[in-house]
C-alpha cells in the first residue's frame, strides 16, 4: 500500500502545473547559472594553471552549481508538499484517506516516497547538466556522485519535514509559509550562531556542504535520518490526532 | 444476525458542549436510515465517527461484530462514505479518481479493472470516463463521488447529504442512484430534505444538539414536517432551560 500511496503522489502532482513549472524553472536555473560559472572559469582558467592551483571546474563549477540546486530544492519541495496534507483536508479529501482501510504510517510513508518521487526529476536533470560539463573538462566523478547522493538524501529529508508540516495546517498557504519560514531559519542557523552553539547540529548547510567536498560523514547521515525519522513519527501523530485516536 | 453497524453511547466533543451525546444505533444489513435534523445538529460528525474518519469520544462503534478503531482499520473496507464535500482529484480523470478510491480501499489490480467499469456503469458515467473530474458538473462529481464510495461494494454506505446542492433532476438522478443500491447494502443517509427520506429510507432518526430526539417508521403517511418541528422546539427549549 505505501508503495501505491507514493505511486499515486506522483502521479498527482505530475499531473498538476506546479510540477511542471519547478522543473522548468529550476533546470533554467541551474542552466544559467552554470554557463555563467563556467564563462568565469574559462576566464581564470589560464592563470590558475599558470599559478599552479589545485583548483578546478569541480570547485568552481559543479560545487556552486549543486549549491544552488540546495537552494532550489529548499524553495520547491514545500510548494509540492503543501497539497499532500493540508491541499486534503482543504479540499476535504481527507475523508477519503481515513474512512480508508490504510494506517496513518502508511499514509505518511507512501506521501513522502511520493513527494521524493517529484523532487527526483529536478536532482537527476541538474545532475546530467553538470554530468556534461564532463564532455569538455576534467571533473571529480566520485566528488560529483557523493554530491547527487547527498542531494537524494536532502530531497528525501525535505520531502518528510514539508509533509510533517504540510499535516499541521488545514490551508495548504499556512503550510508553505510556514514551511519557508523553518527551512530559512535552518539554512541560516550555521550563519547565525557560532559552531559552538549548542543548537548548531541543527543547522542545515553544514550537513549538505561535505558531501559537495567529498566528504560522506556519519554525522550528517545521523541529522538526516534523525530529524526526518522525527518528521515521519510526527507526522503520523498529526493524523491520529485528526482522527480523534490521541 | 449480526447487526452490519452497531453503535452503543457514542459521543464527541468536550463534555460540557458536546457536539454528539450517547448516541445508539443498530443497523441490519439492507437496513435504509435517515438522520434528519437542521445545520450543527451533529449529522456530519455522526457520519464521521460511523464512517472511521474520526473516532469517538465516548462509546464504540461495532463494524461486522468487530470494534471499529485504531487497531482495525481494515474493518473500513467494509464501509463506503461519501463525504459532503466529494473527495475527487479535479487535476485526475474520472477513471483516474476510480482507480485510486478503489486502491485505496485495497481492491487488487485484477478486481479494480472490472470494479471501475462496474461503477461507471452503476452511476452513468461510463461516457465521461476520461474526463477531467475538475470538468464535470455538479451532478456528474456527486455521481463520481456516489462511485467511489461503491467501487468496493462496501456492506454499508455513509452518504452525507448526497443531495445537496443539485438542481431538481440532478437530485433525481442521484435519488435513483440510491434507490437502486443492491437491497444487502446498507445505507445511512444523512440530509435536510424531506423527500429523500420519504422515497429512500425506512426507518429516520431526528437529531438536534448532538442528539436523538426521536425514531420512526417511514410510512407513506408519515408527518416528517410535524416530527422535524417537534424536535427541533424540543432542542431550543433545552438549550433555552
Amino acid at each position: 500500500m505505501i508503495s501505491d500511496i507514493a505511486l499515486h503522489e506522483w502521479r498527482r502532482l505530475r499531473a498538476g502545473m506546479m510540477f511542471w513549472v519547478l522543473l522548468a524553472f529550476g533546470q533554467l536555473i541551474i542552466a544559467w547559472l552554470g554557463f555563467a560559472q563556467l564563462e568565469a572559469f574559462a576566464k581564470i582558467a589560464p592563470q590558475l594553471k599558470a599559478a599552479g592551483a589545485a583548483i578546478g571546474v569541480t570547485d568552481l563549477v559543479l560545487v556552486p552549481t549543486l549549491n544552488t540546486l540546495v537552494l532550489i530544492l529548499l524553495l520547491g519541495a514545500p510548494l509540492l508538499a503543501m497539497g499532500c496534507m493540508a491541499g486534503e483536508v482543504h479540499s476535504g479529501r481527507i475523508n477519503l484517506w481515513l474512512s480508508s482501510p490504510v494506517s496513518g504510517t502508511q499514509i505518511v510513508l507512501g506521501k513522502t516516497l511520493g513527494l521524493w518521487l517529484a523532487n527526483l526529476p529536478l536532482v537527476f536533470s541538474a545532475g546530467l547538466t553538470v554530468a556534461a560539463l564532463g564532455l569538455g573538462a576534467d571533473i571529480d566523478w566520485p566528488r560529483l556522485l557523493l554530491g547527487i547522493a547527498g542531494l537524494l538524501l536532502l530531497s528525501l529529508w525535505l520531502a518528510s519535514v514539508a509533509l510533517f508540516i504540510s499535516g499541521l495546517f488545514d490551508h495548504p498557504a499556512a503550510a508553505l509559509a510556514t514551511s519557508y519560514g523553518i527551512l530559512l531559519f535552518l539554512w541560516l542557523l550555521d550563519s547565525l550562531s557560532g559552531s559552538a552553539a549548542p543548537w548548531y547540529w541543527l543547522a542545515l548547510l553544514p550537513h549538505v556542504e561535505p558531501w559537495f567536498q567529498g566528504l560522506m560523514r556519519s554525522q550528517d547521515i545521523v541529522f538526516f535520518v534523525a530529524t526526518g525519522g522525527a518528521a515521519v513519527l510526527l507526522g503520523v501523530y498529526s493524523i491520529a490526532r485528526r482522527r480523534g485516536e490521541v | 444476525m449480526k447487526p452490519v453497524l452497531l453503535a452503543r453511547h457514542i459521543g464527541h466533543g468536550p463534555v460540557n458542549r458536546p457536539r454528539l451525546s450517547d448516541f445508539d444505533l443498530q443497523l441490519q444489513p439492507g437496513d435504509r436510515l435517515a438522520l434528519l435534523g437542521v445545520n450543527g445538529a451533529g449529522k456530519s460528525t455522526l457520519m464521521q465517527i460511523l464512517a472511521g474518519v474520526l473516532a469517538p469520544t465516548t462509546g464504540e462503534v461495532e463494524i461486522r461484530g468487530q470494534r471499529l478503531d485504531r487497531g482495525r482499520p481494515q474493518l473500513r473496507r467494509h464501509i463506503g462514505f461519501l463525504p459532503q464535500r466529494i473527495p475527487v482529484y479535479p487535476e485526475l480523470t474520472v477513471n483516474e479518481n476510480l482507480a485510486w478510491a478503489g486502491r485505496l480501499r485495497g481492491l487488487p489490480g485484477r478486481q479494480l479493472r472490472s470494479a471501475i467499469e462496474a461503477a461507471l456503469q452503476q452511476v452513468q458515467l461510463g461516457d465521461h470516463s476520461r474526463r477531467l473530474a475538475g470538468r464535470l458538473s455538479a451532478g456528474m462529481r456527486q455521481r463520481l463521488g456516489l462511485a467511489q464510495a461503491l467501487i468496493h461494494a462496501p456492506d454499508l454506505l455513509i452518504l452525507d447529504e448526497p443531495t445537496a446542492g443539485l438542481d431538481p433532476l440532478q437530485t433525481e438522478q442521484i435519488r435513483d442512484l440510491i434507490a437502486g443500491l443492491p437491497t444487502k447494502t446498507s445505507v445511512v443517509l444523512a440530509t435536510h430534505l424531506l423527500d429523500d427520506v420519504q422515497r429512500l429510507c425506512g426507518r429516520v432518526i431526528l437529531l438536534e444538539g448532538g442528539r436523538k430526539r426521536a425514531e420512526h417508521e417511514v410510512t407513506p403517511d408519515i408527518d416528517l414536517l410535524g416530527h422535524f418541528r417537534q424536535s427541533a422546539q424540543a432542542g431550543t427549549l433545552e438549550t433555552r432551560s
